[in-house]
């Protein structure tokens, strides 16, 4: 218990620092004066501006040529929207723990009761 | 009409169905899991359609069948393995110098091939095993609240 404690605790702490010194960064570096929209845009080679779409002309027209992948609805999951799945996921395994825990804990009290009126 | 826990209380036509229909329903939900970026389908559709087989394999044979073939901390461990997996692949596009989730190697193979999504795939295949042993575990969850008491015996010693 010892062991898991300390992992735990070290874990927590590599995350604050980390945290506390991007936002500490973040807030000097990314000052709306330093930011230059149309420049930052223009200039990255992947992804581009297209005319009046936005990213869903980007999504559907470019799509063999960013990802290769020939079902262009797994490609916006896994690849356009993969933080967004990573999300979706996470909601999947905490809905199942938490009805993991209540049927569990219902079990029990179940048990309990029925012990009880024996 | 009560079904009990062992084979014999079973309908024998619920039972003949259960084993007919098993096989395909694997092997169709496998099938949308792995080419998830060829055809229609994905990793969640797939993993759900996986985990009706074990609604089909709890209608033939009941609750404790069940759960000695699928074994609970077996479906947790691969659960929260395919959400670390997930994240790993993620974390390749930080390691080569772009977003999270970033596709990097998406060049591999030539276009149709399985492969030749890059990471697509791959993530693909990771949130369907993902989606499998979880969604399996919770109808697990479910089927212990409609057993009957008799296999109450095996139950203490988990869960």
């Amino acid at each position: 218990m010892k062991t898991k404690k300390i992992i735990a605790l070290l874990a927590a702490a590599v995350i604050l620092i980390v945290g506390l010194r991007a936002v500490t960064y973040g807030y000097n570096y990314y000052k709306a004066e330093n930011v230059e929209i149309y420049k930052d845009s223009d200039g990255s080679i992947t992804y581009r501006r297209v005319d009046d779409g936005g990213v869903s002309d980007i999504i559907i027209e470019e799509d063999i040529e960013k990802t290769n992948a020939m079902n262009n609805v797994a490609a916006v999951v896994f690849d356009f929207r993969g933080y967004d799945t990573l999300g979706e996921s996470f909601i999947l395994l905490t809905a199942i723990a938490g009805s993991f825990v209540i049927l569990a804990r219902n079990k029990k009290s179940k048990k309990e009761e029925t012990a009880d009126e024996v | 009409m009560k079904f009990k826990d062992g084979i014999k209380g079973r309908n024998i036509v619920v039972k003949c169905a259960a084993d007919k229909l098993l096989p395909f329903s694997l092997v169709f939900g496998l099938y949308i899991i792995l080419f998830g970026t060829v055809s229609p389908g994905g990793g969640f559709q797939g993993g759900v359609m996986v985990a009706s087989g074990a609604l089909l394999l709890y209608l033939g044979y009941g609750y404790a069948k069940t759960r000695k073939v699928l074994g609970p901390n077996v479906l947790r461990v691969n659960e929260s393995l395919g959400a670390i997996l997930y994240v790993l692949l993620g974390v390749v596009g930080i390691v080569f110098g772009a977003n999270f989730a970033r596709n990097i190697f998406f060049d591999v193979g030539s276009f149709g091939d399985l492969l030749s999504g890059g990471t697509i795939s791959f993530m693909g295949w990771t949130v369907g095993w993902k989606v499998l042993t979880g969604v399996s575990f919770l109808l697990l969850l479910m089927f212990s609240l409609l057993a009957p008491d008799s296999s109450e015996d095996e139950e203490e010693e988990e869960i």
